[in-house]
């Protein structure tokens, strides 16, 4: 047990110490300090406007779908790859030293919660749209991050779990897989009825919180009962019953597992191998500034060849092929849950207007703007030394990005604009604005690459593309602005549209010769 | 030919490669050997047009981020480059498109037969092995039939059936009037096709020989890349990596 005790803090010290070798990982951490700052600093100016405050249910209910769509995630990748809560280090060196199984298990879960409390922090970001609209508090805003952690660390134990005990029998893993499904399709099925009986005609989205809202979903593991314990933190005047038995339960839940692993299958280890090199492999990749591809695990080939391109055209036809291998119909998976996430928000926010709903949908745009097809271009050798100009090869390899992208900001407006109940030319215009920041965003990576193509913290080239982002918008912005006071929002979407497709005009020719000047970030 | 000019490359305070100057010919091989980190990876990339350097590089005369140079120029890199999602076949195809060939069906099946890849040519990237990905590499690179190869540390990775096809295709190439850099740490595996070696330390040329039967040198190139690489850190190093 010393040996881990050491492994676990001199790896916490070196880390400490490593912050001032890398300065831009400093930098990272004093902003998230700065932003826990100023998350405590806004919590206590007073709301702005004096609109109601809309029902805490919802909150809750948000909760629990994103804490329930989590653990389901989580398990299911899981299950399919395994999941791990080790390095390649431990594999070949831990797993071989002379110390009991258990203890290494015990270990790893140790340096998983460190792990999953810091992939909650994106949750503070979205404090001031809460607090405004729900009158979210401080200490509940730490309350549903506990609880996204909390969600994050037992998906991963059960993922671990499920695969130690189903890796080799295929049927098996099946059943698992069925069983999922059943859990999700029944949440959804809770939720949805409700909404879709006549007495609810009058507030379908009502009904649909206060079933997500209710007892029965409370028992959903995992996300109902920490759903639960975070409602009766949130509320206001503490409700220590749901806290104590929502908790309770997860802590039970915990024990029941890590004593299952540690007593029935003690030798747990070839479990984790397989799953340990995936991510390792992924690691490697990401550390090396390359982006894997998620890939379904069974790719159909079907019709081969690429079917058309010369010169730089042929990126085009070649990552239409890709799309059509990797099952993309009209989003992939990233897009497909980022429109979701925009919809339901317009849901909630139907009330408001269209210019809140795509206010959000902008800023939910920004992160997901940096999985382009064309930007995983960057990292092989091919387009920097087919010979052809690089203003061509560049069009080439974002041609088939800026058409998704058309593709994606219709199908992310229209049902947000439907569900806001939006006049059908305000709707049309959105969806060309938000084209237009696409189109912008897709310039303003190409400009980090022309800039920062050499810097490979992605959290500090990141923080640099936000900032380089609102310098380029601003003036568009404002112009809108203007447009929408004298003419109404449609107008203002179309100089907003205008604007942004300018700037990535521009930046893109400024940048015309990036695949001479721009470096291959693999070394 | 290509020739290679003072060239620097520095990645922040490290300098990778320090006023490397060398030049390839006509139908000659010119090996690259060194430890790790010796900045082999480099200066092959700065040739291959991937990074950004100081110096000159000059492809049979054209700079070497021209369209010019780019045409004559193949480049194997050390890491397999293989698309997940498109056929072995595929990437032959895609090359041809890219680089507007015309007629070479043929000279790609005839790749394909001498890797063994032929019968995987409906087969992902993704699911060849990394020694299958390399010789797929290879095709790739070698399908426009270049007049400049660059192959960085190609035989890793490969079968025996594989190493002896490719080294005989370094034999062709140089026939054929082609001009080749090969980086390589393992020495055993070139010694008997060279005609100049380069030995690397700390990001600059420590020594070069020529590969000359009719004036055999004092020592042979693993005597040499051990005396150089194994004596203590030497003067004039500094700021080197």
């Amino acid at each position: 047990m010393r040996a881990l005790r050491y492994l676990f803090f001199t790896t916490l010290k070196n880390r400490i110490k490593e912050l001032r070798r890398h300065p831009s990982q400093l930098l990272l951490l004093l902003f998230l300090a700065a932003m826990l700052v100023l998350v405590v600093v806004t919590a206590g100016l007073p709301r702005e406007g004096d609109a109601p405050l809309r029902p805490m249910a919802e909150l809750r209910a948000m909760a629990l779908a994103l804490y329930a769509v989590m653990f389901l995630v989580l398990c299911k990748n899981g299950l399919s790859s395994g999941a791990s809560f080790y390095t390649m280090a431990d594999v070949n060196l831990l797993f071989a030293v002379p110390i009991r199984p258990q203890r290494v298990l015990f270990y790893g879960l140790i340096r998983q919660l460190g792990t999953s409390v810091l992939l909650g922090f994106f949750l503070l970001f979205q404090y001031t749209w809460l607090h405004e609209q729900y009158g979210l508090s401080v200490p509940g805003l730490l309350a549903i991050m506990l609880g996204y952690c909390l969600t994050v660390f037992c998906a991963q134990l059960t993922s671990m779990v499920l695969y130690a005990f189903t890796s080799g029998d295929e049927g098996r893993r099946r059943a698992l897989k069925i069983v999922l499904y059943v859990l999700a399709a029944a949440a959804a099925l809770l939720v949805a009825l409700p909404a879709l009986k006549p007495a609810a005609a009058q507030d379908k989205l009502a009904a649909a919180v206060a079933a997500a809202d209710g007892p029965l979903l409370a028992f959903f593991p995992v996300a109902g009962w920490l759903k639960a314990a975070v409602g009766g933190l949130v509320g206001g005047g503490a409700d220590l019953l749901p806290v104590l038995l929502g908790l309770g339960g997860c802590a039970a839940y915990v024990a029941a597992l890590v004593l299952l692993i540690a007593a029935a299958r003690p030798d747990f280890y070839e479990d984790v191998l397989k799953a340990t090199e995936i991510s390792f492999t992924a690691v490697t990749a990401s550390k090396e500034g390359k982006m894997a591809e998620p890939l379904p695990a069974n790719v159909k080939v079907g019709k081969t060849g690429l079917g058309g391109g010369r010169g730089a055209g042929a990126f085009y036809y070649k990552h239409r092929l890709e799309r059509r291998r990797s099952r993309v119909f009209l989003l992939d998976g990233m897009a497909l849950l980022w429109a979701v996430i925009c919809i339901v928000f317009s849901f909630f926010m139907r009330d408001v207007g269209m210019l809140a709903v795509f206010v959000f949908a902008t800023y939910m745009q920004i992160f997901g703007s940096s999985t382009g097809r064309w930007l995983r271009e960057l990292l092989m050798p091919y387009v920097y030394m087919i010979p052809e100009s690089p203003f061509r090869k560049l069009m080439g390899v974002c041609r088939e990005s800026i058409l998704q992208s058309a593709v994606e900001a219709a199908v992310v407006m229209i049902p947000c604009g439907l569900i806001v109940g939006a006049a059908p030319l305000v709707i049309a215009a959105c969806a060309a604005a938000r084209f237009g920041f696409a189109l912008l965003f897709m310039a303003g990576h190409i400009l980090m690459e022309r800039l920062f193509g050499q810097v490979l913290n992605k959290a500090l080239i990141f923080c640099l593309f936000l900032l380089v982002m609102i310098l380029l918008a601003l003036p568009g912005v404002v112009a809108a602005v203007a447009a929408g006071f004298l003419a109404g929002m449609g107008p203002a979407m179309l100089v907003l549209t205008f604007w942004c497709a300018a700037a990535a005009a521009l930046v893109g020719f400024l940048c015309r010769d990036i695949l001479n000047i721009a470096e291959l970030n693999n070394r | 030919m290509f020739t290679v000019s003072h060239v620097t490359k520095r990645y922040g305070k490290v300098t990778a490669n320090s006023d490397i100057s060398f030049e390839v010919g006509d139908g000659q091989i010119a090996i690259l050997l060194g430890p790790n980190g010796a900045g082999k990876s480099t200066i092959i990339k700065c040739i291959s047009g991937l990074l950004r350097f100081e110096g000159e590089i000059r492809i049979d005369g054209h700079p070497n981020k021209s369209l010019e140079a780019k045409r004559l120029l193949g480049y194997v890199p050390e890491m397999p480059a293989v698309y997940d999602l498109l056929t072995v076949a595929e990437h032959l195809e895609f090359i041809a498109r890219a680089y507007s060939l015309t007629g070479w069906e043929e000279y790609a099946a005839s790749l394909l037969a001498r890797f063994e890849l032929a019968d995987k040519k409906d087969k992902l990237g993704k699911e060849l092995s990394k020694g299958m990905q390399q010789k797929l590499s290879v095709c790739c690179a070698l399908l426009h039939r270049p007049k400049a190869v660059i192959f960085d540390e190609p035989l890793v990775g490969l079968d025996p059936h594989a190493i002896k096809e490719l080294k005989d295709l370094f034999r062709e190439l140089k026939r054929d009037g082609a001009s080749v850099l090969i980086s390589t740490h393992m020495i055993d595996s070139v010694e008997d096709y060279w005609d100049i070696a380069h030995i690397m330390m700390n990001g600059a040329f420590a020594a070069t020989m020529r590969n000359d039967p009719a004036a055999p040198e004092e020592k042979t190139l693993e005597e040499l890349f051990f005396e150089i690489t194994e004596k203590p850190a030497a003067a004039g190093t500094e700021g080197t990596v």
